[in-house]
């Protein structure tokens, strides 16, 4: 009896190793539980700087057998759309305006006074909070002295990046304006250099304006950041989950959304992505109350440091044993690649290059659990959309910018180029850079994505369909056919093996449904 | 008969439980999440972390309380560690107005009390004024005697008192460039070292220095000019430093003591590698020149040795009327909150402005690590030898820091 009940129990078990769901591929996440009760969770910056650095914290790849491969993915591979990431440009190109317009959520500050509510003095850089005409409010930052327009521009470009590359962020704008566009109502306090506050008043706006540089027309430049709307709850983690978030289910060192952002922060030198970098709002959309997950700060990208130009150490950690041993024994004579960089005389971009830019070395300022888990299909996935920037589309981004000197915009816009290329050449090479599968006229199609960005040299596929069954997971070749064209058995699962023979390992396999004559992409697997 | 039926059991929740669909997947796990849910909380020490910098502790420590807050270190080379009470206002009159006051002791019993009144933002802060008192009582100052030969054995000591009354206008007419008067009255006074028996007291070992039997008071007049084209002078990569200093010291009592003090610091930093490595140089020298019968005491010449300037010599191991000093320093970023140093160098005194020259020049050498926050050293650790020796100092500044005009520049102990 006890047996037969254990052959059941198996049996039950193998029922739940169906591979595929009659909703695969789930393009879009359930719609969110309410999140009833989620509290303001400051994060330290020093804690969580030390924490990653000497004790890295999440669960991390194993150092043998099998990697852990990203969740939060649909049976294709993307992330569903939702609260952390919705697709965009590279699944459905944006157009020029969608592209400049960035996050629409709150329009550009109306003309008019602007009204000091609070105002920030840490730190080189001032900042203030201040409401337009419409109640709006949003947080303005502006540029050090020594580097006019560099973090209001790298805010405003990497806004747009990270926006078309499907992430949620906030709308920045860049305004200017005079010191008599300012409005201190009473009440609005500053706290000076010794912890205290006291009332701001327009003789510290004055004082803090020489901290900001002003343009020939005697303006101030700066960028609104729109608030977000809802209650902020502090940053995500790069680990683990919020436990006040019932949707927030897979651990964010394995979401795929989250390793694939090594490859943008790469790209767009966003090394100070630190976790409190990033922001969760508990907003309510259709009726429903639930946490959405932000990235923000971009001042810090590109060439800029936010109050300096980046240190040339951009790319490498804070600290590591190994490097730091090199360096001091070797009393300075090992030189980094870093340290060669060249940097034309730019100050509105500060230090950005695309030389010695190698995409797979760069790491952000400490170890992030969700970069160093990542895999290649984490960064394919990146890469892939990363290269869906033309030229063109990153020229009318980076013109988001408003450089006042053309050669800024030029440098900034061929760096990202290039460092595009150098992503889709490091990238397309650890995968097979297929993708955009499609069924056209009952056969299967691909785009090669290193054949299209002139990568790599076309892959020559060779083709093998297999019978799938998806209760057991068992394949079955299907001799001889080893064409495009989809097997024509009803209500059944195929599954097509794709092989470059000078790239053996590298393989896809892309599983087909037959339903009632329509066949259907229903997933896609990468090995390498 | 029981464990068949639990497992049944659990065959059958475990049917139940399989989800037909993708969302249905995504649901279980939401539910599993659902009797998991708690607050978000971090852990005891990131919360202290967060609210010792959330809600200021360090800068309210700095800032004391009500203005008064303690006093760390600051006083001279050999003193031992110095603690006392400040009392810093910086907001009189919407900050228009700082006002400090001090009082510190040290181990070896030093005493020092000094006020200060400054006014930062006159002319859209381009002037600034300050007006500054200061009293000294410092027990045993080493002094080894006049000259470029002085024997390290002849190490004495010397109490010197002084109380010092002065004003400094300082210019800003561009970014780089700074400079204005200062005029100061001086009561000085010497006397027998505490440290003796152990080193003889210098009134014994050098009776006929010049100032060491009779002390009188200076007018002291001055103009400085400073041209700073750092690109951090908090710490500096590239760029330069040159200040010159001119003083005219008249004896109010005695008229012997009449004399003429020019120091001139001058300071280059050839940042290469992106900055990551740098070769900072120094060139220093203070002269002085008196009328026919006059002389320079000698608490007011120049000194040569310690951690700042000859790191392989004792402090104030050198004095004369004259000093010549260079250090050149190659520093290397070890990484963002460190730096190696290999440093080297020389300098001599004399007692005319023709022997000032580079023959005979003393000289150390030696290796040190700076210890940075946010690209600013903030403790150095330096081991430099020399034919005396080696020295290991533990500092908490830059070699090269400038000490704020006035009473510090025109008088060589501070």
């Amino acid at each position: 009896m006890t047996k037969s009940l254990l052959v059941l129990i198996l049996a039950a078990s193998a029922l739940s190793a169906r591979k595929f769901y009659d909703d695969d591929p789930l393009l879009v996440e359930p719609k969110p539980r309410p999140v009833l009760k989620a509290e303001n969770r400051k994060l330290s910056d020093i804690y969580d700087l030390f924490a990653h650095q000497f004790g890295p914290p999440g669960e991390h790849q194993p150092q043998k057998g099998e990697s852990i491969r990203a969740r939060a993915v649909n049976t294709l591979g993307d992330p569903m759309e939702g609260v952390w990431w919705e697709k965009r440009h590279y699944f459905k190109p944006m157009s020029r305006e969608d592209l400049i317009r960035g996050a629409n959520y709150a329009p550009a500050p109306a003309t008019g006074k602007l009204t000091i509510t609070g105002a920030k003095n840490e730190g080189i850089t001032p900042g203030f909070v201040v409401v337009d005409s419409r109640k709006q409010t949003y947080f303005v930052k502006f540029d050090p002295l020594s580097n006019p327009e560099m973090a209001t521009a790298a805010d405003s470009i990497s806004a747009r990046f990270f926006h078309a590359l499907g992430y949620h962020t906030p709308a920045n704008y860049l305004i200017e304006f005079t010191i008599d566009d300012f409005e201190i109502p009473p009440g609005v306090t500053l706290a000076d250099s010794t912890g205290r506050t006291r009332e701001f008043t327009r003789r510290d706006l004055r004082e803090l304006l020489l901290r900001v540089p002003k343009n020939r027309e005697g303006k101030f430049r700066a960028t609104a950041s729109a608030s977000l709307p809802g209650k902020t709850i502090g940053p995500p983690r790069w680990f683990g989950t919020r436990s006040d978030d019932v949707n927030d289910i897979v651990p964010h060192e394995h979401r795929r959304d989250l390793r694939g952002l090594h490859v943008v922060d790469a790209w767009l030198n966003h090394d100070d992505s630190r976790a409190i970098n990033n922001v969760d709002i508990l907003s309510k959309e259709g009726g429903v109350q639930h946490v959405r997950h932000f990235q923000l700060d971009f001042g810090s990208t590109l060439g800029s440091a936010t109050q300096k130009a980046n240190s040339p150490r951009a790319g490498v950690y804070f600290f590591s044993w190994k490097e730091s041993a090199k360096l001091l024994f070797s009393l300075g004579v090992y030189v980094p690649y870093w340290a060669l960089a060249h940097y034309p005389k730019l100050p509105s971009v500060g230090r950005f290059e695309w030389e010695t830019f190698r995409p797979d070395r760069w790491v952000p300022e400490y170890p992030n659990p969700a970069f160093q888990n990542r895999l290649p299909d984490d960064e394919f996935w990146a890469a892939k959309q990363i290269m869906a920037f033309t030229d063109e589309d990153i020229k009318t981004i980076v013109s988001t910018g408003k450089f006042s000197d053309p050669k800024a915009a030029d440098w900034v816009a061929e760096c990202l180029s290039k460092r595009r290329d150098k992503i889709g050449q490091t990238y397309f090479a650890k995968v097979l850079p297929l993708d955009q599968f499609s069924i056209v006229d009952n056969s299967l199609t691909w785009v090669d994505l290193g054949k299209k960005h002139n990568m790599h040299a076309p892959a020559s596929i060779k083709l093998q369909w297999s019978n799938f069954n998806n209760e057991t997971g068992q394949k079955t070749a299907l001799t001889g056919l080893t064409q495009n064209m989809i097997p024509g058995a009803r209500d059944s699962y195929f599954v097509a093996e794709l092989v470059d023979p000078t790239r053996p390992q590298q393989t896809i396999s892309v599983y087909v449904r037959q339903l009632a004559g329509q066949p259907v992409i229903v997933g896609i697997e990468r090995a390498w | 008969m029981l464990k068949p039926l639990a497992l049944a059991a659990f065959l059958t929740a475990s049917l139940s439980a399989q989800p037909s669909t993708r969302a249905q997947e995504i649901e279980q796990e939401r539910d599993k999440k659902t009797v998991l849910l708690k607050p978000e909380v971090v852990a005891k020490p990131e919360g202290f972390l967060r609210n010792f910098k959330d809600k200021r502790y360090l800068e309210r420590f700095g800032s004391g309380y009500k203005g008064f807050r303690p006093k760390l270190g600051n006083m001279v080379v050999g003193s031992g560690f110095a603690f006392g009470p400040e009392y810093y206002r910086e907001d009189i009159r919407n900050g228009e107005i700082t006002f400090r006051a001090s009082a510190q002791t040290s181990a070896r019993g030093y005493l020092k009390l000094a006020t200060e009144v400054t006014l930062p933002r006159l002319a859209s802060s381009r002037i600034n004024l300050d007006l500054r008192a200061a009293h000294r009582n410092y027990g045993a100052i080493d002094y080894y005697g006049p000259g470029p030969d002085s024997a390290e054995t002849g190490r004495s000591n010397y109490r010197l008192e002084d109380t010092t009354v002065e004003t400094v206008l300082t210019l800003k007419p561009s970014r780089h460039v700074r400079l204005g008067p200062s005029f100061a009255y001086l009561n000085i006074n010497v006397g027998p070292g505490t440290r003796s028996p152990r080193f003889i007291s210098a009134d014994k070992q050098f009776p006929n220095v010049p100032g060491m039997q009779q002390q009188t008071d200076f007018l002291r007049t001055g103009v400085y000019a400073q041209f700073d084209y750092r690109d951090n002078p908090l710490g500096p990569k590239n760029g330069g430093n040159y200040v010159m200093n001119y003083s005219w010291f008249n004896d109010q009592r005695l008229n012997q003591f009449n004399f003429r003090r020019m120091d001139i610091d001058l300071q280059q930093y050839i940042g290469f590698f992106n900055r990551t490595r740098v070769i900072a140089l120094r060139a220093k020298a203070v002269f002085t020149e008196t009328d026919r019968g006059d002389q320079v005491p000698f608490y007011l010449q120049p000194f040569l040795g310690g951690a700042n300037d000859l790191r392989g010599y004792r402090n104030f191991r050198f004095s004369d009327r004259n000093m010549i000093l260079f250090n050149a320093e190659y520093r290397w970023e070890i990484f963002a909150g460190l730096d190696g140093a290999i440093f080297a160098d020389a300098g001599k005194v004399s007692p005319r402005r023709g022997l000032t020259n580079f023959k005979d020049l003393e000289s150390s050498v030696g290796f040190g690590l700076r210890f940075n926050v946010r690209n600013s050293t903030f403790m150095r650790i330096d081991t430099a030898f020399s034919q005396e020796g080696l020295r290991l100092w533990f500092q908490f500044n830059d070699i090269f820091r400038q000490r704020k005009f006035g009473t510090t520049t025109g008088q060589p102990i501070y």
